[in-house]
């Protein structure tokens, strides 16, 4: 009964955020939604992480499985693929440097000017 | 006979097969090239094909599937939520880079992608490829990508910057725990924060955050700019 319980919970949220996103007049994705309502009702008390401490464990660790079927449709597009190889292959490799770059280095800025702003007011 | 492939029980057991051979070879060669995800969609996408079995009866069972990736991206939530107090001590760092990294990532696809002439379609698949695949499948698809090449994309950008990680960190000179996490995150999702996670608590947490933080942002700014 409890893993039941759980899986209500998670799927209730669901499907409220489902319905958000029909009222919403922007193309907000449903699975964002409930990712936010669940942290609002995590952070508000409204939901205890024991509440769905083993089904949100079980869909966390498992997490990658359910892309599967998505990624196997892949199978419906490989001539896409295949005239594109190369172009794809650079650009994932050339913007994992660029993003990660860019990252490290506004966050080294951050720090830094925290710091200062620190270091001004004493 | 070719109608028993129709039952959901079909894409379902040979999902689960092959997604745990992969966890199974990953485990003995300890290769992050060996992501358990990548050979299951590997494996069985040359069962469907070798036995001339139609996507459409094997998604019978992989719609089902496929209707766990909501709930599982909305626990993401769980995951933010736990480390709720580094994301509080660390707020405008994390809320910086994440938002740098994210518009740093689209941008630099999109201008590739304008480079290498590629169309809006495979363009639109490629702009979410450093956020979580929930995410990214949404983003891909609210755009008019093709969500398959997202999923492919995804999963290569994170076994690269799992296995890019370390020498980047030693190439832009990072020797801050925090910088390094969400950096890691930002731009190579979960697959980049198991590795994140061998470095250390700090980098591993911290590149956990990123992935949310990452994917709200992402979303946010692909709504107001394409």
């Amino acid at each position: 009964m409890k893993i039941i319980k759980q899986f209500g919970i998670i799927f209730s949220l669901c499907w409220i955020a489902t319905v958000i996103e029909r009222l919403l007049p922007i193309a907000f994705p449903a699975s964002v939604i409930a990712m936010l309502l669940l942290l609002i009702c995590l952070m508000t008390g409204v939901l205890k992480i024991d509440h769905i401490r083993e089904k949100s464990d079980f869909l966390l660790a498992n997490m990658a499985f359910f892309f599967i079927p998505a990624g196997v449709n892949v199978i419906n597009y490989l001539d896409i693929l295949k005239a594109n190889w190369l172009p794809l292959l650079l650009i994932c490799v050339i913007t994992t440097v660029i993003t990660f770059a860019a990252t490290a280095y506004s966050i080294r800025l951050t720090i830094w000017l925290l710091g200062r702003r620190k270091g001004a007011d004493r | 006979m070719s109608d028993v492939f129709s039952s959901p029980f079909f894409g379902i057991a040979l999902s689960i097969l092959t997604f745990w051979i992969g966890a199974k070879i990953q485990k003995q060669l300890k290769s992050v090239i060996c992501n358990p995800l990548l050979i299951a969609i590997l494996l069985t996408s040359v069962v469907l094909l070798a036995f001339d079995i139609p996507y459409e009866s094997y998604n019978e069972g992989g719609a089902i599937i496929n209707m766990f990736l909501t709930p599982a991206t909305a626990c993401l939530a769980v995951s933010i939520y736990t480390k709720i107090q580094i994301l509080k001590e660390n707020c405008i760092p994390i809320v910086v880079g994440c938002t740098v990294g994210s518009l740093a990532s689209m941008g630099s696809v999109w201008l590739l992608c304008r480079l290498f002439g590629l169309d809006e379609a495979m363009t639109a698949s490629l702009i979410p490829k450093s956020i979580t695949t929930p995410i990214a499948m949404e983003v891909c698809q609210s755009h008019g990508g093709i969500v398959p090449v997202t999923v492919i994309a995804v999963i290569f950008t994170g076994i690269l910057g799992s296995i890019l990680a370390p020498f980047l960190i030693r190439l832009f000179r990072v020797d801050n725990p925090v910088t390094a996490g969400l950096a890691i995150g930002a731009c190579s999702h979960a697959v980049g924060t198991s590795r994140a996670l061998e470095l250390g608590e700090t980098e591993g947490a911290m590149s956990g955050l990123a992935i949310g933080v990452c994917g709200i942002i992402t979303v946010v700014v692909s709504m107001i700019l394409l």
